[in-house]
Protein backbone atom coordinates (compact mmCIF):
# COMPACT_ATOMS: atom_id res chain seq x y z
CA UNK A 1 0.00 0.00 0.00
CA UNK A 2 2.88 2.53 0.40
CA UNK A 3 3.35 2.11 -3.15
CA UNK A 4 0.40 3.21 -4.09
CA UNK A 5 -0.18 6.49 -5.77
CA UNK A 6 -1.20 9.51 -4.49
CA UNK A 7 -4.34 9.68 -5.61
CA UNK A 8 -5.33 6.13 -4.55
CA UNK A 9 -3.51 6.34 -1.29
CA UNK A 10 -6.42 9.54 -0.50
CA UNK A 11 -9.31 7.48 -2.17
CA UNK A 12 -8.22 4.63 0.63
CA UNK A 13 -7.79 7.20 3.07
CA UNK A 14 -11.71 8.66 2.24
CA UNK A 15 -13.19 5.25 2.24
CA UNK A 16 -11.38 4.24 5.33
CA UNK A 17 -13.04 7.33 7.25
CA UNK A 18 -15.85 6.75 5.89
CA UNK A 19 -16.01 3.38 7.09
CA UNK A 20 -15.09 4.66 10.53
CA UNK A 21 -17.86 7.26 10.41
CA UNK A 22 -20.28 4.64 9.63
CA UNK A 23 -19.21 2.27 12.67
CA UNK A 24 -19.12 5.36 14.94
CA UNK A 25 -22.63 6.02 14.06
CA UNK A 26 -23.69 2.05 14.92
CA UNK A 27 -23.83 0.97 11.33
CA UNK A 28 -24.31 -3.13 12.10
CA UNK A 29 -23.40 -3.99 8.44
CA UNK A 30 -20.42 -1.68 8.16
CA UNK A 31 -19.15 -3.69 11.48
CA UNK A 32 -19.65 -7.03 10.18
CA UNK A 33 -17.63 -5.70 7.55
CA UNK A 34 -14.77 -5.02 9.30
CA UNK A 35 -15.36 -8.32 12.02
CA UNK A 36 -15.34 -10.53 9.18
CA UNK A 37 -12.68 -8.83 6.88
CA UNK A 38 -10.19 -8.42 10.02
CA UNK A 39 -10.86 -11.68 12.29
CA UNK A 40 -8.01 -13.78 10.17
CA UNK A 41 -5.50 -11.43 10.58
CA UNK A 42 -6.66 -10.60 14.03
CA UNK A 43 -6.05 -13.98 14.63
CA UNK A 44 -3.15 -14.54 13.27
CA UNK A 45 -1.39 -11.84 15.04
CA UNK A 46 -2.94 -13.27 18.61
CA UNK A 47 -1.25 -16.84 17.65
CA UNK A 48 2.14 -15.19 17.35
CA UNK A 49 2.22 -14.08 21.25
CA UNK A 50 -0.10 -16.66 22.96
CA UNK A 51 0.20 -20.36 22.43
CA UNK A 52 -3.11 -21.53 22.39
CA UNK A 53 -5.47 -21.23 19.70
CA UNK A 54 -8.58 -20.79 21.86
CA UNK A 55 -6.87 -18.44 24.16
CA UNK A 56 -5.50 -16.27 21.00
CA UNK A 57 -9.60 -16.42 20.20
CA UNK A 58 -9.78 -14.76 23.40
CA UNK A 59 -7.63 -12.13 22.80
CA UNK A 60 -9.05 -11.55 19.70
CA UNK A 61 -12.58 -10.69 21.78
CA UNK A 62 -10.73 -9.06 24.00
CA UNK A 63 -9.24 -6.80 21.17
CA UNK A 64 -12.25 -5.74 19.66
CA UNK A 65 -13.66 -4.76 23.32
CA UNK A 66 -10.72 -2.51 23.13
CA UNK A 67 -11.38 -1.38 19.73
CA UNK A 68 -14.57 -0.35 20.83
CA UNK A 69 -13.02 1.90 23.66
CA UNK A 70 -10.72 3.41 21.41
CA UNK A 71 -12.88 3.99 18.14
CA UNK A 72 -13.55 7.72 19.16
CA UNK A 73 -10.03 8.53 19.58
CA UNK A 74 -8.80 6.86 16.35
CA UNK A 75 -7.22 9.25 13.83
CA UNK A 76 -6.49 7.65 11.13
CA UNK A 77 -2.56 8.38 11.79
CA UNK A 78 -2.19 4.16 10.95
CA UNK A 79 -4.88 2.13 8.60
CA UNK A 80 -8.21 1.20 10.42
CA UNK A 81 -6.45 -2.52 10.05
CA UNK A 82 -2.90 -1.58 11.90
CA UNK A 83 -4.71 0.32 14.24
CA UNK A 84 -6.53 -2.96 15.00
CA UNK A 85 -3.51 -5.34 15.06
CA UNK A 86 -1.79 -2.83 17.54
CA UNK A 87 -4.49 -3.38 19.72
CA UNK A 88 -4.57 -6.95 19.46
CA UNK A 89 -0.57 -7.19 20.03
CA UNK A 90 -1.00 -5.19 22.98
CA UNK A 91 -3.80 -7.00 24.13
CA UNK A 92 -1.92 -10.57 24.09
CA UNK A 93 1.09 -8.54 25.09
CA UNK A 94 -1.08 -7.58 28.75
CA UNK A 95 -2.46 -11.68 29.26
CA UNK A 96 0.49 -12.26 31.67
CA UNK A 97 4.11 -13.57 31.76
CA UNK A 98 3.16 -16.96 31.05
CA UNK A 99 0.96 -16.69 27.71
CA UNK A 100 2.80 -13.84 26.12
CA UNK A 101 5.64 -13.22 24.55
CA UNK A 102 8.11 -10.16 23.23
CA UNK A 103 10.25 -11.01 19.91
CA UNK A 104 13.84 -11.26 22.13
CA UNK A 105 16.90 -10.43 19.99
CA UNK A 106 18.03 -13.73 21.14
CA UNK A 107 15.19 -15.76 19.46
CA UNK A 108 16.12 -12.96 16.41
CA UNK A 109 19.48 -14.43 16.22
CA UNK A 110 19.34 -17.99 16.54
CA UNK A 111 17.24 -17.61 13.43
CA UNK A 112 19.57 -15.84 11.58
CA UNK A 113 22.02 -18.32 11.95
CA UNK A 114 19.60 -21.15 10.61
CA UNK A 115 20.49 -21.46 6.98
CA UNK A 116 18.05 -21.09 4.08
CA UNK A 117 18.99 -24.39 2.43
CA UNK A 118 20.52 -27.42 4.44
CA UNK A 119 24.21 -27.14 3.83
CA UNK A 120 24.72 -30.45 2.39
CA UNK A 121 23.32 -29.27 -1.02
CA UNK A 122 26.30 -27.10 -1.10
CA UNK A 123 29.54 -28.35 -2.67
CA UNK A 124 32.65 -27.98 0.54
CA UNK A 125 35.63 -26.12 0.85
CA UNK A 126 37.72 -28.85 -0.97
CA UNK A 127 35.68 -28.63 -4.21
CA UNK A 128 36.65 -26.38 -7.18
CA UNK A 129 33.09 -24.75 -7.28
CA UNK A 130 32.85 -24.09 -3.18
CA UNK A 131 29.72 -23.14 -2.17
CA UNK A 132 27.59 -23.96 -5.32
CA UNK A 133 24.73 -26.01 -5.67
CA UNK A 134 25.65 -30.25 -5.96
CA UNK A 135 22.01 -31.08 -7.91
CA UNK A 136 19.70 -27.96 -8.42
CA UNK A 137 16.09 -27.85 -6.91
CA UNK A 138 13.55 -28.66 -9.92
CA UNK A 139 11.56 -26.30 -11.79
CA UNK A 140 7.88 -26.38 -10.08
CA UNK A 141 6.69 -24.80 -13.02
CA UNK A 142 7.11 -27.70 -15.03
CA UNK A 143 4.82 -29.38 -12.68
CA UNK A 144 0.95 -30.02 -13.97
CA UNK A 145 -0.77 -27.17 -12.24
CA UNK A 146 -3.04 -29.86 -10.91
CA UNK A 147 -0.75 -31.21 -8.64
CA UNK A 148 0.85 -27.51 -7.57
CA UNK A 149 -2.58 -26.20 -6.78
CA UNK A 150 -4.17 -29.41 -5.44
CA UNK A 151 -5.59 -29.40 -1.97
CA UNK A 152 -2.90 -31.74 -0.71
CA UNK A 153 -0.09 -29.41 -1.97
CA UNK A 154 -2.00 -26.48 -0.06
CA UNK A 155 -2.53 -28.58 2.78
CA UNK A 156 1.63 -29.33 2.92
CA UNK A 157 1.94 -25.72 3.08
CA UNK A 158 -0.93 -25.25 5.52
CA UNK A 159 0.86 -27.59 8.00
CA UNK A 160 4.40 -26.13 7.55
CA UNK A 161 2.92 -23.08 8.20
CA UNK A 162 1.53 -24.37 11.51
CA UNK A 163 4.95 -25.93 12.62
CA UNK A 164 6.72 -22.81 12.37
CA UNK A 165 8.11 -20.97 15.42
CA UNK A 166 5.65 -17.94 16.41
CA UNK A 167 7.24 -15.39 15.04
CA UNK A 168 8.15 -16.50 12.14
CA UNK A 169 4.55 -18.15 11.40
CA UNK A 170 2.87 -14.85 12.55
CA UNK A 171 4.79 -12.86 9.74
CA UNK A 172 4.26 -15.49 6.94
CA UNK A 173 0.56 -15.86 7.74
CA UNK A 174 0.13 -11.55 7.91
CA UNK A 175 2.27 -11.11 5.09
CA UNK A 176 1.15 -13.98 2.35
CA UNK A 177 -1.97 -15.45 3.80
CA UNK A 178 -3.42 -12.51 4.76
CA UNK A 179 -1.91 -9.86 2.33
CA UNK A 180 -0.96 -7.49 5.68
CA UNK A 181 2.12 -5.04 3.61
CA UNK A 182 5.66 -4.49 5.56
CA UNK A 183 5.25 -1.81 7.00
CA UNK A 184 1.38 -3.06 8.65
CA UNK A 185 3.65 -6.08 9.89
CA UNK A 186 6.20 -3.68 11.42
CA UNK A 187 3.85 -1.56 13.40
CA UNK A 188 2.04 -4.16 14.60
CA UNK A 189 4.63 -6.59 15.97
CA UNK A 190 6.63 -3.36 16.49
CA UNK A 191 10.00 -4.82 14.71
CA UNK A 192 12.37 -3.51 12.24
CA UNK A 193 12.01 -3.40 8.32
CA UNK A 194 15.06 -5.99 8.46
CA UNK A 195 14.04 -8.32 11.33
CA UNK A 196 10.36 -8.43 9.50
CA UNK A 197 12.04 -9.64 6.12
CA UNK A 198 14.45 -12.00 8.12
CA UNK A 199 11.35 -13.57 10.02
CA UNK A 200 9.67 -13.98 6.71
CA UNK A 201 12.86 -15.48 4.46
CA UNK A 202 13.18 -18.01 7.44
CA UNK A 203 9.71 -18.65 7.16
CA UNK A 204 9.18 -19.21 3.62
CA UNK A 205 12.72 -20.85 3.21
CA UNK A 206 11.42 -23.35 5.55
CA UNK A 207 7.84 -23.83 3.97
CA UNK A 208 9.57 -24.46 0.97
CA UNK A 209 11.85 -27.09 1.82
CA UNK A 210 9.05 -28.74 3.21
CA UNK A 211 7.34 -28.25 0.03
CA UNK A 212 10.52 -29.60 -1.82
CA UNK A 213 9.95 -33.04 -0.19
CA UNK A 214 6.68 -32.97 -0.72
CA UNK A 215 6.87 -32.27 -4.57
CA UNK A 216 9.99 -34.05 -5.51
CA UNK A 217 8.53 -37.29 -4.10
CA UNK B 1 22.75 -30.70 -15.47
CA UNK B 2 25.27 -28.31 -16.68
CA UNK B 3 28.52 -27.90 -14.60
CA UNK B 4 29.36 -25.09 -12.74
CA UNK B 5 31.82 -22.69 -14.34
CA UNK B 6 33.62 -19.39 -12.91
CA UNK B 7 31.21 -17.35 -14.70
CA UNK B 8 28.50 -18.42 -12.40
CA UNK B 9 29.96 -16.25 -9.32
CA UNK B 10 30.14 -12.32 -10.25
CA UNK B 11 30.74 -12.05 -7.03
CA UNK B 12 28.38 -14.51 -4.78
CA UNK B 13 28.16 -18.64 -4.73
CA UNK B 14 25.23 -19.94 -4.70
CA UNK B 15 25.01 -20.47 -0.68
CA UNK B 16 25.18 -16.34 -0.14
CA UNK B 17 22.61 -15.93 -3.19
CA UNK B 18 19.63 -18.03 -1.24
CA UNK B 19 20.22 -16.21 1.56
CA UNK B 20 19.24 -13.15 -0.19
CA UNK B 21 16.30 -14.06 -1.95
CA UNK B 22 13.50 -12.91 0.08
CA UNK B 23 15.59 -9.10 0.11
CA UNK B 24 15.57 -9.94 -3.78
CA UNK B 25 11.92 -10.66 -4.13
CA UNK B 26 10.74 -7.82 -1.38
CA UNK B 27 12.78 -5.30 -3.76
CA UNK B 28 14.98 -4.72 -0.56
CA UNK B 29 18.04 -5.69 -2.03
CA UNK B 30 20.55 -2.59 -1.57
CA UNK B 31 20.92 -0.61 -5.19
CA UNK B 32 24.70 -1.79 -5.81
CA UNK B 33 24.07 -5.61 -5.14
CA UNK B 34 21.03 -6.04 -7.70
CA UNK B 35 23.06 -6.19 -10.74
CA UNK B 36 25.57 -8.89 -9.33
CA UNK B 37 23.03 -10.85 -7.68
CA UNK B 38 20.70 -10.41 -11.33
CA UNK B 39 24.18 -11.51 -13.43
CA UNK B 40 24.30 -14.91 -10.55
CA UNK B 41 20.50 -15.41 -11.59
CA UNK B 42 20.99 -15.19 -14.65
CA UNK B 43 24.17 -17.99 -14.95
CA UNK B 44 22.96 -20.24 -12.40
CA UNK B 45 19.96 -22.50 -12.92
CA UNK B 46 19.28 -23.75 -9.32
CA UNK B 47 19.71 -20.15 -7.88
CA UNK B 48 17.01 -18.86 -10.58
CA UNK B 49 14.79 -21.68 -9.74
CA UNK B 50 15.13 -21.54 -6.09
CA UNK B 51 14.24 -17.64 -6.11
CA UNK B 52 10.82 -18.88 -8.60
CA UNK B 53 10.49 -21.34 -5.86
CA UNK B 54 10.92 -19.11 -2.54
CA UNK B 55 8.19 -16.88 -5.15
CA UNK B 56 6.05 -19.71 -5.58
CA UNK B 57 5.65 -20.90 -1.79
CA UNK B 58 4.74 -17.28 -0.84
CA UNK B 59 1.96 -17.18 -4.15
CA UNK B 60 1.07 -20.68 -2.21
CA UNK B 61 0.31 -18.83 1.09
CA UNK B 62 -2.32 -16.80 -0.27
CA UNK B 63 -4.02 -19.20 -1.79
CA UNK B 64 -4.75 -20.82 1.89
CA UNK B 65 -8.57 -20.41 2.67
CA UNK B 66 -7.76 -17.72 5.70
CA UNK B 67 -9.92 -18.32 8.84
CA UNK B 68 -12.93 -17.54 9.36
CA UNK B 69 -14.70 -16.15 11.80
CA UNK B 70 -16.81 -18.42 13.40
CA UNK B 71 -20.63 -17.70 13.98
CA UNK B 72 -21.42 -17.72 17.14
CA UNK B 73 -17.70 -14.96 18.04
CA UNK B 74 -19.41 -13.07 15.71
CA UNK B 75 -22.92 -12.71 17.37
CA UNK B 76 -20.89 -12.03 20.84
CA UNK B 77 -19.20 -9.31 18.57
CA UNK B 78 -22.06 -7.76 17.56
CA UNK B 79 -23.62 -7.97 20.88
CA UNK B 80 -20.64 -6.13 22.33
CA UNK B 81 -21.10 -3.77 19.22
CA UNK B 82 -24.83 -2.89 20.32
CA UNK B 83 -24.18 -2.55 24.28
CA UNK B 84 -21.45 0.04 22.89
CA UNK B 85 -23.57 1.91 20.65
CA UNK B 86 -26.02 1.93 24.17
CA UNK B 87 -23.42 4.04 26.05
Amino acid sequence: MTDAPVEERQQLDADEAALVARLRAGDERAFDDVVTRFYPSMLSVARGYVRSRSVAEEVVQEAWLGVLNGLDRFEGRSSLRTWVLRIVANTAQTRGVREARVVSISSLRSESEEPAVEPQRFRGEGDPFPGHWWSYPTDWRTLPESKLLSQETLDVVKNAIDELPEMQRTVITMRDVAGCDSDEVCQTLEIGEGNQRLLLHRARARVRTVLERHLDA
Amino acid sequence: MREPTREFEHGYTCNQVVELATDYVEHALPPQLVEPFEMHLNFCDGCFTFVEQIRTTAELGGRLTEEQIPEETKAQLLAAFREWQQR
